[in-house]
């Protein structure tokens, strides 16, 4: 039935067909025919305290925030608190581990994700393609068990910047997000800057594959070496020369893209396009390589690169300001660095020793929440039902959040600044939320009131923490609550 | 790495807004802008020409479609650039790649439009900065920091009633730093977006716009640009300009309408031209020659127009190769001899002198016009 469906899809040139999606959702009344785990709303308690207590601060960090009853089943995972969250964040460590059956079915509807080879992509309308991957994303954001790998996810693909609307970008950016960043986005650094620098959505969005060295002196393409320093690896001041990156850019000529019935989309290393010469990267020889040994070179430049100090640094710096704060204090970083290089790139060992740093417990509810973490966050603190549709995504083009869009290979930033200019979209946002106003949309006030105790504990679990007497009374006041409180400063922060 | 801010404008002021109007199908520059005085250009096209004496003079070589009259006043006030042969390296005569690879601004990420806004030095691109008017975010906005499709001034709004904004106020009152100064400014565009949606729009001057999908649309465009909202951006599309057959009724409403909305908002703006620039633009041109039904076909070199404050512009700008055979390139086209960039970067660093322009058009060596 999926063939068929895809099938129809590739032959289907109706943009009104893709604007119709949506219809492929499970309700929760239907959830008994998908033969899945039933998972019934249970009654919750709401944190108490003044402020963010540890449970709701390492939710918000770790997840795209909280659920109804998240907080209570972390803490039933043992009797002291400290061991509750440790226990959830080894949890989180371990995404394979974590039974997410009822997201996948969620985003089983999504066709043209699934096209394999790679060459299947380009039978589709890039439209399609773009809807489809921009649902899931946001799909899985909000309804994957799996939070940690999806926070990561989002996390790596900013890193591994690749901007959909260039060039063959748009056919080859789905795959990538399947085959490259997900599987090792909670894996080791070294195999996924192995898996993102031979990936066909890099290669034609950095220009590697334009990279061609025919004759010996030929000047090869610099692009993706010099991003491949600069952003993926050492960083902007990472010890490396302008020497390195066309060397780097030498040991990267010859990687193409195949063309035909069965080579479409595979990535080829073709040696007569490949400078076959010896190269000096960063201090470290690499011998000449006549022929398809030439592809090591790769091989060499990635290893050296990861052993790297600076790209420890670098990697860590950018968690820690992911999961700490838009400034986070160097002894983490230290920390982090060091662990790094110690586990040889392990992603979760550097992720448990920065979530034991003294900075991470300290530093609660300071970071801006981007866009993408605002709706995500309030469609999982409210239980919302979504398709993921195009009113919903709107929001995100007015916040200029859109994943897949930003047009550059830095990535979007992770700094509050560059996001408090999107206050209007986000207020926007939770008034039509909380009015049900979202087409697509919808979520059950009542019945978060009911499962929470009322009012002011509704607020309680939105704020994360016991509402003011101030913010009490103007929540009570109001004909839109959960509205008021989404848009609320509290909201806008994790 | 320069920072990106994105934050709102209460008080949109000092704002320039780029209006972009891009003509769908490929519009025939030849059409807009006869070379009257070429007899090249009578040559090629007997069936179809337009003589000099009908012509809106531009100069010794050029003149507007007789059916832009409308806009006579605004080339003799100095207000209309016009340019010929232009256009962009795309030599398929797709209206998909074309259009694809103009909004682009190139092979990079992102839409012209949208690096424009985000790449600044003291980046000021707000919530309400680019607009586009219709259904959906054109290519050239992708990955601007805010972009809005709209229809109508309603899908504008804010969606909070006002005792919503106040409980909101009460809220963020306590909030200080940057983050409190962007509440603040984003109260104060409340405002205005409420006293946008508070009275019937009336334009200035006594213009009065058509009733077409276009007239509609710049009206708004004006309403927006009135309203001082920090909007920096509104794209506008125009379709209808695949005239393969029978281009004189094909092509004669929408030379019409294109000129009468243009002459309408420069009228209605007034003075608030000065902060305004127009850019009309289109994926190419057609074939010189008029083919077995009266129609033409898919060309290259095509036409771009400028509109701004009076004196600021008024030039005819073509580096124009002539009409014979031998200067016509593939099938019989006007060579691209302008590239659409150099038409947009000076209009671009006129609006924002700190946007980093190496970012905008990546890849292309600009060259004064």
């Amino acid at each position: 039935m999926d063939y068929d469906r895809r099938a129809f899809l590739k032959a289907s040139s109706s943009a009104a067909f893709v604007g119709a999606a949506g219809c492929g959702q499970a309700p929760d009344a239907l959830w008994p025919l998908t033969g899945l785990p039933e998972k019934p709303p249970t009654d919750f308690t709401p944190p108490s305290a003044g402020s963010i207590d540890l449970t709701s601060h390492v939710i918000n960090r770790l997840t795209f925030g909280p659920t109804p009853g998240l907080r209570t089943a972390v803490l039933r995972l043992a009797k002291r608190e400290e061991d509750a969250v440790e226990t959830f964040i080894e949890q989180q460590l371990e995404p394979e581990k974590i039974d997410d059956r009822r997201a996948e079915h969620r985003t089983r509807i999504f066709e043209t994700l699934k096209s394999e080879p790679i060459g299947e992509f380009y039978e589709f309308q890039p439209s399609l393609l773009r809807e489809e991957l921009t649902r899931a994303t946001l799909m899985r954001a909000v309804y994957s068990e799996r939070q940690l790998h999806e926070v990561m996810v989002r996390f790596w693909s900013d890193h591994f910047n690749i901007d959909l609307s260039k060039g063959e970008c748009k056919w080859l950016k789905p795959a990538d997000d399947r085959d490259v960043i997900r599987p090792n986005a909670m894996g080791k650094f070294t195999d996924l800057l192995a898996a993102a620098t031979k990936s066909q959505a890099m290669l034609t969005y950095l220009d590697g594959r334009e990279n061609r060295v025919h004759k010996p002196g030929d000047k090869p393409n610099e692009n993706h070496a010099r991003e491949l320093l600069e952003l993926h690896t050492l960083g902007v001041n990472g010890g490396y020369s302008q020497n390195d990156v066309m060397e780097v850019a030498r040991c990267l000529s010859g990687w193409r893209i195949g063309r035909g019935l069965f080579q479409n989309g595979k990535v080829q290393f073709k040696p007569e396009l490949h400078d076959s010469g010896k190269k000096l990267v960063l201090g470290q020889a690499i011998p000449a390589r006549k022929g398809m040994d030439g592809r090591k070179d790769l091989d060499d430049v990635l290893r050296i690169v990861t052993s790297h100090t600076s790209t420890a640094r670098h990697i860590a710096t950018k968690l820690c300001r992911r999961f700490i704060d838009d400034e986070p204090p160097s002894a983490a970083i230290d920390a982090v660095a060091t662990r790094f290089s110690r586990s040889d790139g392990s992603i979760p060992e550097v992720l448990r020793t920065l979530f034991h740093t003294e900075a991470f417990r300290s530093h609660r509810g300071g970071k801006f929440k981007q866009p993408m973490h605002l709706i995500a966050s309030a469609l999982r603190v409210t239980d919302a039902e979504t398709d993921a549709g195009r009113p919903l995504l709107n929001f995100l083009t007015r916040m200029g959040h859109m994943p897949f869009e930003y047009p550059s290979p830095d990535g979007y930033e992770d700094a509050a600044d560059a996001w408090q200019g999107t206050l209007l979209w986000r207020w926007n946002f939770a008034a039509r939320l909380g009015r049900k106003q979202i087409k697509g949309t919808n979520l059950n006030r009542s019945r978060l009131a009911k499962r929470s105790g009322g009012l002011a504990k509704v607020a309680a679990h939105i704020l994360n923490r016991k509402p003011s007497v101030e913010e009490l009374a103007a929540v009570e006041a109001s004909d839109n609550p959960v509205g008021l409180l989404l848009a609320s400063p509290g909201f806008q922060w994790s | 790495m320069k920072q990106t801010k994105a934050y709102l404008h209460g008080n949109g002021d000092l704002q320039k807004t780029l209006v972009v109007v891009f003509l769908r199908g490929g519009a025939d520059g030849l059409a807009l802008v006869p070379a009257v005085g070429d007899e090249g250009y009578h040559r090629q096209r007997p069936r179809i020409a337009i003589s000099e004496k009908e012509a809106v003079r531009l100069d010794d070589r050029f003149g507007l479609n007789p059916l832009m009259n409308a806009l006579k006043p605004a080339v003799e006030e100095g207000a209309l650039t016009t340019v010929h042969c232009v256009g962009s390296e795309d030599d398929t005569r797709s209206h998909f790649e074309a259009q694809d690879l103009m909004e682009h601004g190139g092979r990079p990420g992102g839409g012209w439009l949208g690096r424009f806004l985000r790449f600044r030095e003291q980046s000021s691109a707000g919530a309400l900065s680019a607009v586009a008017l219709g259904a959906s975010v054109p290519e050239s906005l992708r990955g601007a920091p805010s972009a809005t499709a709209m229809r109508s001034i309603n899908d504008f709004a804010f969606s909070g009633s006002e005792d919503f904004v106040e409980a909101l106020q009460s809220l963020y009152r306590e909030q200080t730093g940057v983050f409190g100064s962007r509440a603040n400014d984003t109260f104060r565009a409340l405002d205005r977006l409420r006293s946008l949606h508070s009275k019937d729009y009336t334009p200035a001057n006594g213009a009065q716009y058509g009733g077409d999908r276009f007239s509609t649309n710049l009206r708004l465009a004006a309403q927006l640009i009135k309203a001082r909202l920090g909007v920096e951006a509104i794209t506008i599309d125009l379709g209808g300009w695949d005239t393969h057959i029978s281009q004189g009724p094909a092509i004669t409403p929408n030379i019409t309408r294109l000129s009468n909305g243009l002459a309408t908002i420069r009228r209605d703006l007034g003075a608030e031209m000065k902060n305004t620039t127009v850019v009309v633009m289109s994926e190419f041109g057609r074939r010189v020659t008029e083919n077995s039904v009266l129609g033409t076909d898919h060309g290259r070199g095509g036409v771009m127009f400028v509109m701004g404050q009076d004196g600021s512009e008024g030039h005819t700008i073509a580096n124009w190769p002539g009409l014979a055979n031998e200067h016509l390139v593939g099938p019989g086209d006007l060579p691209v001899t302008t590239n659409y960039r150099d038409v947009l970067r000076p209009v671009l660093t006129r609006h924002a002198p700190d946007a980093d322009m190496a970012k905008v058009f990546p890849d292309h060596r600009p060259e004064a016009i």
